[in-house]
């Protein structure tokens, strides 16, 4: 009776009033927001032209921890050189275990070597994604950006595989299918970065896309094909890229050591803008102390590589004085504000490098000549004589270009790192220099943190 | 010259029978010529203000200041009602009306006497009573409500017991039963916050105009308290809401008031991240409800610590509690890893809000109390209901205090010579020759052989050892009469930072209400606006940490305080204390906050109103790195900029609808919500300057980079809550809303909520009611509802490119922009469903009120940045997780008056509260994220880790378990599930936290003691070394470590044989320990937070000066701690290096003009 009552007054008084404030609920003109925050744009907006589709292909190139390019952060350059036997580090933290081997899982420079590749690789897979089909874009600029992007893909997983071995292989941007990946094999990783390279090296032409090196070219794909091929054992296809980009005529060596890494450099294949916002390229920023004592310091086995009267030794090496004890620390890049002149960029790939693949690639296929004369090429631009490596043995070459190598292109691009390893030298030099050393460490651990979010990685064996 | 006949008239008994005789007959005659007296004007002025005080204390105040004498005998007045009277200059004759109706007595006036007598019908009336009574006439029986005040009660129940009668006061107080029947009835009158009263009267056939004076409830069962767009008192209420009061809050010598809750409320859990004035203070209520990933590292997720919606006199926070602060500074620096993610250190909105202001804060914990919020409400509420005017004479109130503060629980650090032991035992155990040549990086030991090995700096006292001050100054006017009031407040803070230099926090206040009815009481208008500006001055980033500096560090300035960067060729940049000195961060925030509510009544029973409120956050902060604090060698003077403003408006009509059924109260509340957010903030850097004196201004930047940053978020909602309470006995309660929020994707957007919460007060049933028993009230309810939750940032479903930001430089003349988010277009509202179940009991008169809850909170169809290996692209999506987590607890509260005579009050507050959390379902666990993160079955607090054994005697280093039990120093990284060896080693819930109130009150004096408590297995200290400042290495140590640790075989030690260097063998068992159950330890603590002791200095001395109250006090805020945990504060577990909590010891003055 009295609920009849409460339903009925309910009924009457209250139930039409509800209904008008669910209807002023339900108006969507209340809850409309802009179509975009002022910040950004959706994806679609991003593709819709050209000059809109290159600001998404700038953001691959500049630099921008985990949004950019992933490798100007020098901490590839200075990870490897502690690995290898080119620097030693003087501060307390866990950058050192990269020196001797007690590198954990949880080492936080490890973190990064994985994430940022990962991050980068997502953009370029994005921008594939955006230009492919678009018929908002013109068939040319489809063509030209997919090579670009396939050049960069390749060298991040370049990278990855000699750091890490067999990584996960990311070709897509939709998380439901890439987040459970598990790792591929160091073959697989090979086969896509040589697919990559092949493709874009029939997309690209001989001219820049834009001013400078700064984005791929046709000799860019070629000259890091060169660089995989060589890497691979393909003695033949290595030699012949590496010698198809010398002889192009559109590089040369810099007479000038301290020319090198300047902006505009001849010998640069590929060059990217410094990106460091004030600071210039990183690795200036992070070799050349601002303060007294230098962090990153060169080891003894690097110093007493270098041959007396070595120019790279005067112009790529610099040294202070700490307490009495002379140190010294890498200054191929010396800037450490962007605001000084000259400018420099941040090499990726440069001539001298490929006359020593050349070398190298001749050496193994028997061309000791070809490969004394490369090796003497830049022995030459260094100040020194011709190599005293007898032109009949195969093995005082290949030791020849392999030491060249070592002087040449120290702290740069993980090159000493790789080198030791790729020819199965790791263990004899290392294990002779400095203690823990074991065939286990020439793969660095997966993060933990990432293991944990994707129970399929599986770790690297001694970790 | 005065006669006190009371006095008089106790002693003779007989005496007194015959006076009343006479009075009796006095008054018969007086009222035969009634109209003579009454019409007698009487010169005589009065002022009064009192407060449920006796007729005796009124008569006395009277007769001194009128001279006129009371004639009266103690058993006249015995039946008569406490006064409560408030008047100015206002003739006699007028306030004795008022002080006499309602009572059960007469007076007249003879000679300046008043005599006072017990009211009797006329004869005429008499005569015409018994005719009625004869012929049994129907009469009306009506009257008035008021409060002790006089002013009407507006929609006070009245009912006639055994009756099916009830009805509700009008807006001037009037009720009325037409045509009753003569005989007895017994009506009873209630009204939400006053004490029900129940009276017998006769209905002789004459209309008799009852007058019935309801109190306002002494019991915390009747007092109102604020709930969602409205109020009620315990005693009616079905849903789970704690209250903390003024008088709660005003003894704690706190600046920011989420403090004053701590330990005050079941169900609330409340961290203190620092120490810091102006630091962060973190709320949740019951537990945390959707995942969290803190323990991951690498990960900076979103959502990371569940908070309440914070709302201030009905209108949202704009900032809710998150940090207002853009920069790095001594504030953000901290980091507190007892399971809250450093992310959510920084400068709390709250800081700007005077406790002082606070009237009331109510935390809305189940369904019934929350589902009115709809998608807003799940993770509880917080209603903050500020100061208002009360009716009286015009009052100045003022409250001085200063405090004193230090270090709450100090560490103590190793002294040189230790110290270098220590580095040296480090050495050897490496077996490595500390060297002066950096070449030899690890042997490479300035410390030990550069620097004076004889030197010693107290790094811990250097940096924390300042006491410093807190002051604190609040002014309040208020007054007004029956239909307007008004306050104004305003207060003064400044605490300085336990840190050397000329750092403060520093806060202005203005809080002001009117309120206003109509003289009809139809229309209502209140208005309350509050600014405040905060201001807080703090170093540059990371001079906290600084403590572990070595203490034989060379001097870090010369003589004339110029710093200094090397020594002897060693870089000291790393260790330059004193540069964060002088980088001084300077933060500006400004809370606009405005409330205006107007409601009009159309008639009796309903009236429709509108909330409106508007909310401005607005912050500036300008930080500098001048030249004076950096290395010459490389010079940037550098000075930041950044202003971020939130703000809220919030538009809420209303409805409102009351009405008796049968011998129930009907009650419906019908609603809209719009609500705007908004969320804008710039940064600006500027770079390069050439003089340090240019840091003030952006213009003298060579290079200058800019960014902003924007967020959006619109919310409508239609709401309604209905609400029957039957006979006093039966309560229903429904709440229903339907969202909209702009957060999601199209189709996605609207959502529908609701509760049911129901309730039974036993002890109104019959067998209570008969038999006098010492439980007087009991009460049993429930309720079982939804709530949502569409806690995320704006745009995430739709795919976005974002520009660089500016400081970044152009890639060749073009803006680069990158991809901003992963997206997903389908994610929805998160749903919580909650049961609520409590008990109430009241005994001895509710003097001892009992309450016990029972609740179990189920979030499903999360709505979380679910984590993604980066391999994805992104660290994380925002996505709805069919994963279904459990929160489930038991909550006790006792308040009790256990002693209450003449001179001396005891009364006790305690409450605990037992929160268990659970991971009740995650369909395809295994194969996601979360798989090494959580368990099913177990709390989301889990912790995965290796099972710490000890440190082998042999090699001297850290033995755990592995996952089959054998023993190693490197157990394998990973859950078992991965092939690792870490298994779930504990949780880091709070297992049991509460607080126990004591408050003493011996004639003037009151004394307040605060305890609270918590329970927990949290890190120790333990973990902050062997995960930041690594044992042996260049860092300072607590002497916890002294003689702890491995040196030689045989040894059976706590602690692991030293590192030289992250290359020693040491650091691998030494870097998996903080992730071992060796790292986590037991923090249980009591802690008296609070003690309070005032002095009310008595009225006869004040009268003189004219101030109308005084009183002096002094009081204390984490005065001491009974706890085992070890070094550093069991409040901030696992960092001993942060910002420590302070001790308080404040001492005030409050008067009243």
């Amino acid at each position: 009776m009295i609920m009849k009552k409460i339903f009925f007054t309910i009924n009457k008084t209250v139930i039409g009033l509800v209904f008008v404030a669910l209807s002023f609920a339900s108006c969507k003109k209340l809850i409309e927001i802009p179509a975009n925050p002022p910040s950004s744009i959706t994806q679609k907006q991003q593709f819709a032209d050209s000059s809109t589709a290159m600001t998404a292909i700038a953001g691959i190139y500049a630099y921008n921890a985990g949004n950019g390019f992933a490798y100007s952060d020098a901490a590839l350059t200075y990870s490897t050189g502690f690995s290898s036997d080119e620097l030693s580090y003087t501060r307390s933290n866990d950058n050192q275990q990269f020196y001797n081997y007690t590198l954990t899982p949880l080492n936080t420079g490890i973190s990064s070597l994985w994430s940022y590749p990962y991050q980068s690789i997502y953009q370029v897979n994005a921008v594939l994604n955006g230009v492919t089909n678009n018929s908002g874009l013109s068939s040319s600029f489809q063509k030209q950006i997919t090579g670009e992007m396939e050049v960069v893909r390749s060298l991040y997983y370049f990278n990855m595989v000699n750091l890490f071995g067999g990584v996960p292989l990311v070709t897509s941007t939709s998380y439901s299918t890439t987040d459970r990946l598990p790792r591929a094999t160091v073959a697989a990783i090979y086969t896509q970065v040589l697919t990559d390279l092949t493709d874009a090296r029939k997309k690209l032409t001989a001219t820049y896309p834009s001013a400078g090196r700064a984005r791929p070219n046709l000799y860019t794909a070629i000259a890091l094909l060169a660089k995989v091929n060589l890497y691979q054992n393909n003695w033949q296809s290595a030699y012949n890229e590496a010698d198809s980009v010398i002889r192009s005529g559109n590089y040369n060596l810099e007479p000038s050591l301290n020319n090198v890494f300047l902006d505009g450099s001849n010998e640069a294949i590929w060059q990217l803008p410094a990106n460091q916002g004030y600071y210039g390229v990183a690795d200036a920023q992070y070799f050349v102390p601002f303060f007294s004592t230098p962090g990153y310091l060169l080891t003894a086995p690097l110093l007493n590589a270098f041959e007396t009267g070595d120019q790279r030794l005067q112009n790529w090496v610099a040294s202070t004085t700490v307490n009495g004890n002379t140190v010294s620390y890498p200054y191929k890049y010396k800037n450490t504000s962007a605001s000084t002149t000259p400018t420099e960029d941040q090499m990726v790939l440069r001539l001298g490098e490929l006359y020593l693949i050349r070398a190298e690639a001749a050496a193994h296929l028997s061309n000791l000549t070809q490969a004394l004369a490369d090796v003497n090429t830049i022995r030459a631009r260094a100040g020194l004589a011709a190599s005293t490596a007898s032109a009949t043995s195969q093995v005082a070459v290949l030791n020849a270009v392999m030491h060249e190598r070592q002087v040449e292109l120290f702290c740069e691009w993980g090159n000493r790192w790789y080198d030791l390893k790729r020819t199965g030298t790791a263990a004899a030099v290392l294990g002779a220099e400095k203690t823990g050393f074991s065939a286990n460490a020439e793969l660095y651990p997966i993060p933990q943190a990432q293991i944990l979010l994707n129970n399929l990685l599986t770790q690297n064996p001694g970790y | 010259m005065y006669k006190i006949y009371s006095e008089h008239f106790v002693l003779p008994p007989g005496y007194t029978k015959k006076l009343l005789l006479f009075m009796k007959l006095t008054t018969l005659m007086l009222f035969l010529a009634f109209m003579q007296v009454s019409a007698s004007t009487l010169a005589q002025k009065v002022t009064l203000s009192e407060r449920n005080a006796s007729l005796t204390t009124i008569f006395e105040q009277i007769r001194n200041q009128t001279g006129y004498d009371f004639a009266y005998t103690t058993s006249t007045i015995k039946a008569a009602k406490l006064v409560t009277i408030d008047v100015k200059n206002v003739d006699l004759n007028e306030v004795l009306d008022r002080i006499f109706s309602g009572q059960p007595l007469n007076y007249t006036i003879e000679n300046k006497s008043v005599v006072v007598s017990i009211k009797e019908a006329s004869l005429f009336d008499q005569l015409s009573a018994k005719v009625k009574a004869v012929l049994n006439i129907p009469t009306e029986i009506g009257g008035t409500v008021t409060d002790t005040l006089g002013h009407p009660l507006v929609g006070a129940t009245v009912s006639i017991k055994g009756k099916n009668l009830i009805t509700q006061t009008d807006s001037k107080g009037n009720f009325s039963f037409p045509n009753m029947p003569q005989g007895n009835y017994t009506l009873v009158v209630s009204y939400i916050g006053y004490e029900k009263l129940e009276t017998s009267i006769t209905n002789t056939g004459k209309y008799e105009h009852l007058a019935f004076v309801l109190r306002l409830g002494s019991s915390q069962l009747d007092q109102v308290r604020v709930i969602a767009y409205g109020t009620d008192s315990r005693r009616f209420s079905v849903g789970s809401v704690s209250t903390v009061t003024a008088a709660d809050i005003e003894k704690q010598p706190i600046s920011n008031p989420l403090l004053a809750l701590q330990g005050q409320a079941p169900g609330l859990n409340v961290t203190a991240t620092s120490g810091i004035p102006g630091s962060q203070v973190l709320v949740q209520v019951r537990g945390q409800n959707s995942l969290n990933l803190t323990q991951i590292p690498n990960q900076n997720p979103q959502k990371p610590y569940d908070q309440p919606l914070f709302i201030i006199d009905g209108v949202p926070f704009a900032s809710q509690n998150n940090n207002v602060n853009q920069f790095a500074s001594l504030v953000a620096a901290q980091s507190n890893s007892g399971g809250i993610n450093p992310a959510n250190t920084g400068i709390s909105p709250f800081g700007n809000i005077d406790p002082a202001d606070i009237e009331s804060i109510s935390i809305l914990k189940d369904a019934d109390a929350t589902s009115i919020y709809g998608t807003q409400g799940s993770n509880g509420v917080i209603l903050i209901t500020t100061k208002k005017g009360k009716p009286g004479a015009t009052t100045f109130d003022l409250n001085v205090n200063t405090g004193f503060n230090s270090v709450g629980r100090p560490v103590q650090l190793l002294n040189t010579q230790q110290y270098l032991q220590l580095r040296k035992d480090a050495y050897a155990s490496d077996g490595v020759t500390p060297t002066n040549d950096p070449n030899n990086f690890l042997g490479y030991a300035p410390d030990l052989t550069i620097f004076d090995q004889n030197k010693y700096t107290n790094w811990g006292k250097v940096i924390y050892g300042q006491n410093t001050t807190n002051t604190d100054v609040h002014g309040s006017l208020s007054g007004g009469s029956a239909t307007n009031t008004f306050l104004i407040s305003t207060g003064y803070n400044r605490s300085t930072y336990n840190y050397p230099g000329d750092f403060a926090d520093q806060r202005y206040t203005l809080h002001s209400n009117i309120h206003h009815n109509s003289q009809d009481y139809r229309l209502t208008i209140d208005l309350t606006t509050d600014f405040g500006y905060d201001q807080n001055n703090s170093a540059g980033f990371g001079g906290g940490t600084d403590v572990v500096l070595p203490p034989n560090l060379p001097n870090l300035r010369d003589p004339s305080g110029n710093l200094l960067w090397n020594y002897k060729g060693v870089d000291l940049t790393s260790d330059q204390f004193y540069s964060t000195l002088l980088q001084p961060t300077d933060l500006q925030n400004y809370n606009f906050n405005t409330a205006f509510h107007i409601s009009y009544k159309l008639f009796d029973g309903l009236s429709i109103g509108t909330n409106l409120g508007y909310n401005r956050n607005t912050t500036d902060e300008n930080s500098i790195n001048p030249g004076v604090a950096q290395n010459p060698a490389y010079l940037n003077r550098q000075a930041n900029f950044s202003a971020n403003t939130f703000q809220t408006v919030n538009i809420e009509p209303q409805i409102n609808y009351n009405k008796n059924i049968g011998k129930g109260v009907f009650s419906a509340l019908i609603g809209s919500t719009y609500k705007k957010n908004t969320n804008n903030s710039t940064y600006t850097t500027g770079q390069g300057y050439s003089n340090d004196n240019f840091l003030g201004s952006i213009n003298s930047a060579p290079t200058v980079a800019a960014m902003d940053g924007y967020n959006i978020y619109k919310y409508s909602a239609g709401f309604a809550r209905l609400n029957y309470i039957y006979d006093s006995e039966f309560i229903l309660n429904l709440t229903g809303r339907r969202d909209g929020s702009s957060n999601f994707g199209p189709g996605r957007q609207f959502g529908n909520f609701g509760s049911v919460g129901a309730g039974w007060i036993f002890s109104e049933e019959k067998i209570f009611k008969k038999s006098p028993s010492v439980l007087s009230y009991g009460k049993l309810s429930g309720s079982y509802g939804t709530s949502g939750s569409d806690g995320a940032t704006a745009y995430q479903y739709q795919a976005l490119y974002a520009s660089f930001p500016n400081y970044l430089p152009n890639f060749q003349g073009i803006r680069p922009s990158f991809p901003f988010n992963l997206y997903n277009p389908d994610y929805s509202w998160a749903l919580k469903k909650s049961l609520n179940l409590a008990l109430d009991l009241g005994f001895f008169n509710n003097r001892l009120l009992f309450n016990a809850t029972y609740y179990r909170d189920r979030e499903s169809n999360q709505l979380v940045n679910y984590p993604l290996p980066i391999q994805s692209g992104f660290p994380t999506v925002l996505g709805n997780l069919d994963a279904t987590i459990q929160n489930q607890g038991l909550e006790f509260a006792v308040s009790s008056t256990n002693i209450k005579a003449q001179n001396f009050t005891w009364k006790t507050n305690f409450n605990v509260s037992f929160n268990r959390n659970k991971l009740l379902a995650f369909p395809n666990l295994a194969n996601s994220s979360y798989a090494s993160t959580y368990e099913i079955g177990q709390p989301t607090s889990i912790i995965y880790g290796y099972k710490y054994k000890d440190v082998n005697p042999q090699t001297g280093l850290f033995e755990f378990y592995t996952k089959n039990g054998t023993v190693t120093s490197s157990p394998a990284y990973g859950p078992a599930s991965t092939g690792g060896d870490e298994v779930p080693i504990g949780n880091l819930e709070i297992k049991y936290t509460g607080g126990l109130g004591n408050t003493f009150t011996y004639k003037q004096f009151s004394l307040y003691i605060f305890c609270q408590f918590s329970s927990r297995n949290a890190p120790n200290y333990l973990a902050e070394i062997y995960s930041t400042n690594q044992l042996g290495l260049e860092y300072n140590q607590p002497v916890a470590v002294l003689n702890n640790y491995w040196k030689a075989p045989g040894d059976v030690a706590q602690l692991q044989r030293l590192a030289s260097s992250y290359g020693s063998t040491a650091i691998g068992p030494a870097i998996r320990f903080p992730q071992s159950s060796g790292a986590y330890g037991d923090d249980t603590y009591l802690r008296i937070k609070t003690a309070s002791l005032s002095y009310q200095v008595p009225n006869t001395l004040l009268n003189k000066v004219h101030i109308k109250a005084a009183s002096v006090f002094v009081n204390g805020q984490n005065l001491l701690t009974f706890t085992d945990y070890k070094v550093g504060d069991p409040e901030t577990p696992g960092v001993f290096t942060s910002f420590p909590i302070q001790r308080i010891l404040a001492f005030g003055l409050n008067l009243k003009f």
